[in-house]
């Protein structure tokens, strides 16, 4: 192989730089369709950061749940209901932020708790089990509510100003820094705890890391309690953002956290992935939305292009993997 | 075997009392003590809206100790709708209401239950044939019109439009797009144009997020028209953001009271155009079928504009 090929193959071996190639390309589409400009404005790309908040601190919890295995389709629902009972608390019953917001996240807690314990206590699949806890969770957010939005009747409390502002002199999105935040404690989580390197061993064989005493049950039960709790943070920033709280939010929001992990490589088997991957798996998929809706694009051209990019994305970086792998085995 | 017997024998008993009972309906007096059964067969209650048409309904009839309701929600589904009416008339009802979800798969179960004597009030959504009571319904491509009329106005023939559409695959937002359209009437006004256009889903998030868009490309945006009133709140917030709303006017349809008008009230639409439900007519209308009287067969409500100024009054009725 000549040295050319080796580099290049060295650097593709790398997931991150496989998943930086989609990102590029959709890039390179914005700057080639910039709208007289208008994709060179940093405001663009503010807007960009803010709009893949919400949906990002999903797919946070989204990376730990499908790095152990599973899958979690439960977020956005647990989403409308913490927004839901946000805006119960603040606008409906006067209760200052400081109470209302740890109340919100530890519902969000517990709603992700019963995802874990169907998952591991009572060997529930996945899927079954947080499709129940979805379906749950949107009619407890609709009881809440009595199927109407909960607005405010005067002024909005201040957090509701607060969480939908922007800092450094306009240039940033509050809900973009608590999407961080967020995210790089899903990093610290899956690279610098001990409940990370957990993570990967049941996600990659769950009979196996048992029996080398990882505490399964417990792991897993973790794993689906975060999920729901950045769930509720999502909602408490979804209710803000929109100055009520809606019981029909987040509609399909879980898949658009799924396609943000799975554009950014992490393999819906499980056992391997990680937060950067999935961080520019959102930049993707935010960077393709926006582009297509700076050109006016209809629904239709839009929903099939997204659809055919991320086919294309995925079966790129598995086209690179499976050769990566090739040959090492040939070498 | 003792127990097959027991078993039939209480399904042949059960059946007999179940065609008793709906033998028996048809007899209800329409006092306080019998009162009429009216069965309320509505499509989808996750919208704001129909939650909204089953209030309207239910304060209508509050006052009315002669009525008695039921209602039925079938969550979107249109199959589900159909067993729901079906269900409605085996118990009995003296009379259905339905919102259909499409008019198609529930023609047949509306016609039967007309068929079997039970006078049937249809609202919004229309049913094929003319096997049905009365129809009630808002016109939206007469509601667009108005809205685009109203935006002509008040940007005196001059100005750039920014449309949030609703779903475009669906009936409303077609409408209220091609009225809206007739009502601008861009050939007698050259200084009015639509700048950018896209559709929001009915969602507030997305028109929001196409509203960002539509600042990032357009330096100068006079109007929004949104089909909804959460898009025009979406849209407010981008505009909100980027500093620009103070500029703009932000036009939509619906005016439902917890959204659209307390956003007039609030000063963040300059107008709203109400799409009403047609509930609290639907009672009046059954009242009328229950004691006997023929209706018209069709019932196009009116719309109803929400302005600052008009709040007051209730806003002012457009014929």
């Amino acid at each position: 192989m000549s040295r050319g090929g080796r580099l290049r193959a060295s650097i593709l071996r790398s997931p991150l730089a496989r998943a930086l190639a989609p990102l590029a390309i959709v890039l390179v589409l914005g700057m080639v369709f910039h709208q007289d400009g208008a994709f060179f404005a940093w405001d663009t790309h503010r807007a960009m950061l803010r709009e893949i908040s919400v949906h990002g601190m999903l797919a946070c919890g989204m990376t730990l749940v499908i790095i152990s295995g599973g899958i979690d389709l439960a977020v956005s629902s647990v989403l409308a209901l913490a927004a839901v009972l946000f805006a119960w608390l603040t606008l409906g019953h006067g209760i200052a932020a400081i109470g209302a917001v740890p109340l919100v996240m530890a519902v969000g807690l517990a709603a992700g708790a019963s995802s874990g314990l169907l998952v591991a206590r009572f060997y529930i699949q996945p899927f079954v089990a947080t499709l129940a806890v979805m379906v749950f969770a949107r009619g407890l957010g609709k009881q809440l509510s009595g199927g109407r939005k909960i607005a405010s009747a005067g002024e909005l409390p201040e957090i509701f100003s607060l969480i939908d502002a922007k800092v450094l002199g306009g240039n940033l999105s509050v809900v973009t820094i608590v999407f961080a935040v967020c995210a790089v404690l899903t990093w610290l989580i899956l690279s610098r705890l001990r409940l990370g390197r957990y993570l990967y061993a049941v996600g990659g064989n769950r009979e196996a890391a048992r029996l080398s005493g990882v505490p399964v049950r417990r792991v897993l039960l973790t794993v689906y309690a975060l999920s729901g709790l950045f769930a509720a943070i999502a909602g408490i920033c979804q209710a803000a953002q929109e100055t009520h709280g809606d019981p029909e939010t987040g509609m399909g929001y879980e898949l658009d956290a799924i396609a943000m992990v799975v554009l950014g490589g992490t393999s819906l088997a499980g056992g391997r992935g990680s937060m950067q991957l999935t961080l520019i798996g959102a930049l993707t998929l935010g960077y393709l939305q926006k582009i297509l809706s700076l050109n006016a694009f209809s629904t239709e051209a839009r929903l099939m292009l997204t659809g055919a990019i991320i086919v294309a994305a995925v079966i790129f970086q598995k086209r690179v993997a499976a050769r990566d792998q090739g040959e090492e085995v040939g070498s | 075997m003792s127990l097959r017997f027991v078993f039939w024998g209480a399904f042949v008993a059960l059946s007999g009392l179940a065609a008793c009972k709906s033998s028996s309906s048809a007899k209800r007096a329409g006092t306080a003590e019998d009162p009429f059964v009216i069965g309320m067969s509505q499509c989808n209650l996750g919208e704001p809206w129909r939650v909204q048409m089953n209030e309207d309904i239910k304060r209508a009839a509050a006052g009315r100790p002669n009525l008695k309701l039921i209602y039925k929600d079938a969550q979107n589904d249109s199959l589900v709708q159909r067993s729901q009416v079906e269900e409605l008339v085996q118990q009995g009802i003296d009379l259905l209401i339905i919102s259909p979800k499409e008019a198609a798969p529930l023609t047949q179960p509306v016609a039967e239950a007309y068929d079997k004597g039970v006078p049937v009030i249809v609202l919004d959504r229309a049913v094929q044939g003319d096997k049905y009571s009365v129809f009630i319904g808002a016109d939206n491509k007469k509601i667009g019109r108005e809205a685009g009329k109203f935006a002509a106005r008040i940007l005196a023939g001059k100005g750039k439009i920014v449309e949030l559409k609703g779903l475009m695959t669906s009936t409303p937002g077609q409408d209220r797009h091609a009225g809206f359209r007739e009502g601008l009437e861009l050939d007698k006004h050259p200084g009015l144009e639509v700048v950018f256009e896209a559709d929001m889903q009915w969602l507030e998030p997305n028109a929001r997020k196409e509203m960002e868009s539509a600042l990032a490309t357009q330096k100068q945006i006079d109007l929004v028209y949104a089909h909804n009133d959460p898009g025009a709140h979406g849209a407010y917030l981008a505009a909100k953001e980027a500093g620009r709303e103070k500029g703009m006017k932000f036009v939509a349809i619906d005016a439902l009271p917890h959204e659209g008008v307390k956003y007039v009230q609030g000063g963040i639409l300059d107008a709203t155009f109400a799409y009403p439900t047609g509930g609290a007519e639907a009672i009046g209308v059954a009242e009328q079928l229950l004691s006997g009287k023929k209706m018209e067969k069709k019932m196009v409500l009116g719309t109803k504009l929400f302005t600052r100024e008009n709040l007051g009054k209730g806003g002012e009725p457009i014929e």
